[in-house]
């Protein structure tokens, strides 16, 4: 029997010496290739339960495990987000000091990637998310829309196995949200990926063939789409 | 053509976003490392002048009390010195330094007329000065500084003396000098019957004897007949005297005083710049930069300041050696020196300077928890 791409086990997160539940024992299973949504009201732990199956904070109690083997035990927290992740943010979190182009390339330079080759790859990604006028512009002269696209450029520069997106529509438009959601669903389609995407919109939910709902720190329900 | 990343690039980013701030730390790295340059350089200077005196006029070793600024050792000593076997020639001289005018000093030397040490110098105006007679001698850059010739008079302490003859020194510490008959500096410096010291030179090394053991066995020699007194090697009295070591010693406290203001304001510079970019330090380990390349970031930036702030200081060091051999009060004692050991030497202080003062904040923003960096404001 093959092990899931990601499994939580009992997770549970405290905060403030753990008089603050954010996560009261979750576990779940994503296979390799699934599209799934996570949604819940404001403070549900959808957001610390993302953080921790990306490898960017460590359980309480319970433990993530990629491909059957523990994070932060026998898989290094780092060599994980720089090789199978690739994070997208609410907040885009690009660099202000860097240009698009130059924003891509930075989790590559985490791997010790060839010059040429991390500039080709990232104009690669940036003309394939539209954004070839684009590649020379700093952040802040970048609508929120083109900013999210950087975004997602840059998760995708390492080429991971898992795109983790944190309400990467909640500072958009209904006009540049359906864009990036088009965006993130082809990529998923095309390439097979497997992303789990927080969201408290409904209908950014139910695109997905899979989802969980989070409340009070516990999963309330779970479905697959038939 | 795409843009290419480079961490260098990226490194030297961070540092532009704050321009003022960076270029006002470099300006005090700058002005830290151009007091070490000026500073180390002009006692290096000295000491090399030093060494060059010795040199030209051919003197093995020097024969002083144990503190060379008690010029107590007595002239008759000198009869002793000639006896010995391997001495070929021991000369007395008295060394101070004067006020000359308000705004120049310089060295003193008592020499006797008959002096072997005259043979490093070539008279170029006048001539010799006569021992028992109030005349002087200048050095060619001291005679330009005080706009004197020959047959001119000059007044060192209340006393008029002719100047006889212009000369034309090996060493800037003789070309900036005055040189006077050792019994003339005697009377007006009241030492009577003592001198600083007795130069030597050794008769030539016997074919077959090594010539350091050789001038090992003199200065046995000359210390088993004068008791109390020590016959140094001219390269060790130098490097090794106590004006020199003086020089060195308050060149380097007030450097390291001047580097420690610079490392403080580097490492101001780094924990303020960690601070307000807490988040991209998140955003960074969040992209799984380990904690060694966000350390080693920020070391780079800091190793940056110390490196621009390290040429800038060499260009200010260069400056202020210029400056002080162009200023009348200082030129007479040394030339500017600036050799390439003092050029890395002043670079290295610089880096490690850099490295040192951002080694705190390099530290604190890699151990950031990611989701704790992100979080921040």
């Amino acid at each position: 029997m093959t092990s899931p791409l990601l499994e939580a086990r009992e997770l549970r997160k405290g905060y403030d010496d753990g008089r603050i539940a954010a996560l009261r024992g979750v576990s779940l299973s994503i296979e390799a290739g699934d599209f799934v949504a996570i949604s819940g009201p404001s403070g549900s732990g959808k957001s610390t339960l993302l953080q921790l199956l990306g490898g960017l904070d460590t359980p309480s109690e319970g433990q993530v495990f990629y491909r059957g083997q523990a994070l932060g035990s026998a898989i290094d927290l780092d060599d994980y987000r720089s090789t199978e992740v690739g994070f997208i943010f609410q907040a885009f979190y690009l660099l202000p000091t860097l240009r698009a182009i130059e924003n891509v390339q930075v989790p590559m330079l985490a791997l010790r990637r060839e010059s040429s080759t991390r500039a080709q790859r990232a104009e690669e990604l940036l003309c394939e998310l539209g954004l070839k006028e684009r590649l020379n512009h700093y952040p802040h002269e970048l609508s929120a829309g083109e900013r999210q696209r950087v975004a997602i450029a840059r998760a995708l520069a390492n080429q991971p196995t898992l795109l983790l997106a944190d309400e990467p529509t909640g500072n958009l438009d209904s006009e540049n949200s359906a864009r990036i959601m088009e965006i993130l669903i082809g990529i998923q389609r095309s390439r097979g990926m497997t992303m789990i995407i927080v969201t408290h919109e409904n209908d950014i939910a139910a695109s997905a063939p899979r989802h969980i709902r989070i409340r009070d720190g516990r999963i309330e329900s779970g479905r697959c789409a038939s | 053509m795409a843009r290419s990343l480079s961490f260098a690039w990226f490194s030297w980013k961070n540092l532009w976003r704050r321009k003022l701030r960076t270029l006002l730390t470099v300006c005090g790295i700058g002005m830290a490392v151009g007091a070490f340059v000026a500073l180390v350089g002009f006692s290096r200077s000295f000491e090399h002048e030093w060494l060059r005196m010795y040199e030209s006029s051919g003197t093995d070793i020097a024969v002083v009390q144990k503190t060379f600024l008690n010029t107590s050792v007595d002239e008759a000593a000198g009869a002793r010195l000639m006896s010995l076997s391997s001495v070929a020639a021991a000369t007395p001289m008295i060394l101070n330094m004067m006020d000359l005018t308000p705004e120049i000093n310089a060295l003193v030397y008592g020499w006797r007329a008959d002096s072997y040490e005259f043979d490093g110098l070539t008279l170029t105006s006048g001539r010799r000065f006569r021992d028992g007679q109030p005349e002087v001698m200048l050095g060619e850059l001291l005679a330009g500084n005080l706009h004197k010739q020959a047959g001119d008079t000059l007044d060192i302490q209340g006393s008029r003396l002719t100047i006889a003859g212009v000369y034309h020194g090996g060493s800037a510490l003789e070309a900036g000098a005055v040189i006077m008959p050792l019994d003339e500096l005697q009377q007006i410096a009241s030492l009577q019957g003592k001198v600083t010291a007795f130069h030597v030179r050794l008769r030539p090394v016997p074919p077959g004897d090594a010539p350091d053991a050789y001038l090992k066995n003199a200065q046995a020699q000359i210390e088993a007949a004068l008791p109390g007194l020590r016959a140094v090697p001219a390269a060790q009295r130098a490097s090794n005297n106590q004006i020199v070591l003086l020089a060195h010693a308050a060149a380097w406290g007030t450097s390291s005083i001047a580097l420690l203001i610079g490392i403080l304001g580097i490492a101001n510079t780094m924990a303020m710049s960690v601070l307000e970019r807490t988040r991209e330090i998140g955003i960074l380990r969040a992209l799984g930069w380990k904690r060694w390349r966000v350390m080693l970031l920020i070391q780079s930036e800091a190793a940056a300041l110390g490196l621009v702030g390290g040429v800038f200081g060499i260009a200010v060091g260069w400056g202020s050696l210029h400056l002080l051999a162009w200023l009348p009060r200082t030129s007479s004692i040394t030339p500017p020196a600036f050799s390439p050991s003092l050029l890395l030497q002043a670079m290295g202080v610089a880096v490690v300077a850099g490295l040192a003062a951002g080694a705190i904040p390099a530290w604190r923003g890699a151990h950031l928890l990611p989701v704790e960096a992100l979080r921040h404001d």
